[in-house]
């Protein structure tokens, strides 16, 4: 039973990563549409707001957290990861969201201490 | 006649209380090697601890099988890696297979998703042949077709600031610019 319950707090659990960063890009940025001078402040709003979530959960993880945002203007954009690390305790969840003016993709990956 | 016979007794006993102690000092010594067995020496295998009883055992390896079982390591009292991550070495080497990759490529929407996934695992290999002791890495590429659209890309990590690292490496075409980061955390 112990170990049960540890291997349930040391395991990414996507689901609820992926809760928490849809709720960070909606806060972030909602309804608002692409501005340049506001795409600094916006990637940092999410990803930090993400970031703070992540760790309040207190699992026994390192965040990485990435954030791109892209006007929308038919060009394309392709993004691949691979990672070296323990299967079972570790993993990633990645978030892609859209609106009228913008595309924003997070990616978040968590590995086991 | 009397003190005659107590002397023998008396080195009988002496000499039986030296057997016991013998016999003390055997079990110690084999308690001792029953737990140097337990620690196998500097970065062996790993020994698995059990504490259930043989009736419990098939119930356990059901649900063991279903989630990972801990294995705990003996300790090596090593505080920092052996080999540690120099970034200047993957910097070049990241840059090094964009340029082989994508120095001459044409952005292609059909087959730019295999590239992409095909440079990203051909950089972890590289990394991981550096053999950076006690290391885990993640590998992200992007590749963004130019159509004169505005980009933004950030990334934070709460991670060991003094143990983990990262790199990033850019190449950029025509057509296309191809972002790679790498990030590499200690693991123990």
């Amino acid at each position: 039973m112990d170990d049960f319950q540890s291997a349930e707090e040391t395991t990414f659990v996507v689901d609820e990563v992926s809760a928490i960063i849809k709720e960070a890009i909606e806060s972030a940025i909602g309804g608002n549409a692409y501005q340049h001078s506001k795409v600094n402040q916006w990637t940092t709003s999410v990803v930090e707001q993400t970031l703070n979530q992540l760790t309040k959960l207190g699992k026994p993880f390192k965040y990485i957290v990435t954030c791109v945002i892209m006007q929308k203007n038919g060009a394309g954009l392709h993004t691949a990861s691979s990672c070296f690390w323990d299967n079972s305790s570790d993993g990633t969840c990645t978030v892609r969201w859209e609106n009228k003016t913008m595309y924003c993709i997070v990616s978040a990956f968590g590995l086991a201490i | 006649m009397e003190k005659s016979s107590k002397t023998p007794k008396f080195s009988n006993a002496a000499l039986e209380g030296g057997k016991q102690r013998e016999s003390l000092s055997e079990k110690d010594s084999m308690k001792a090697k029953r737990r140097q067995s337990q620690y196998p020496p500097f970065g062996m295998a790993p020994v698995e601890e059990e504490h259930y009883s043989d009736s419990m055992k098939t119930k356990q390896f059901a649900s063991r099988a279903s989630r990972a079982l801990k294995i705990r390591y003996a300790n090596t009292y090593q505080l920092e890696p052996r080999n540690k991550f120099r970034d200047c070495l993957v910097r070049g080497k990241a840059q090094a297979i964009l340029t082989n990759q994508l120095g001459e490529a044409k952005y292609d929407g059909l087959s730019s998703p295999s590239l992409c996934a095909s440079i990203s695992e051909e950089i972890l290999r590289a990394v991981k042949e550096l053999d950076f002791d006690r290391y885990k890495y993640v590998v992200s590429v992007l590749i963004v077709e130019k159509a004169g659209q505005a980009m933004k890309v950030a990334s934070r990590w709460v991670w060991d600031a003094q143990k983990d690292n990262w790199v990033s490496a850019k190449c950029e075409t025509e057509t296309f610019i191809a972002l790679a980061l790498i990030m590499a955390c200690y693991y123990e």
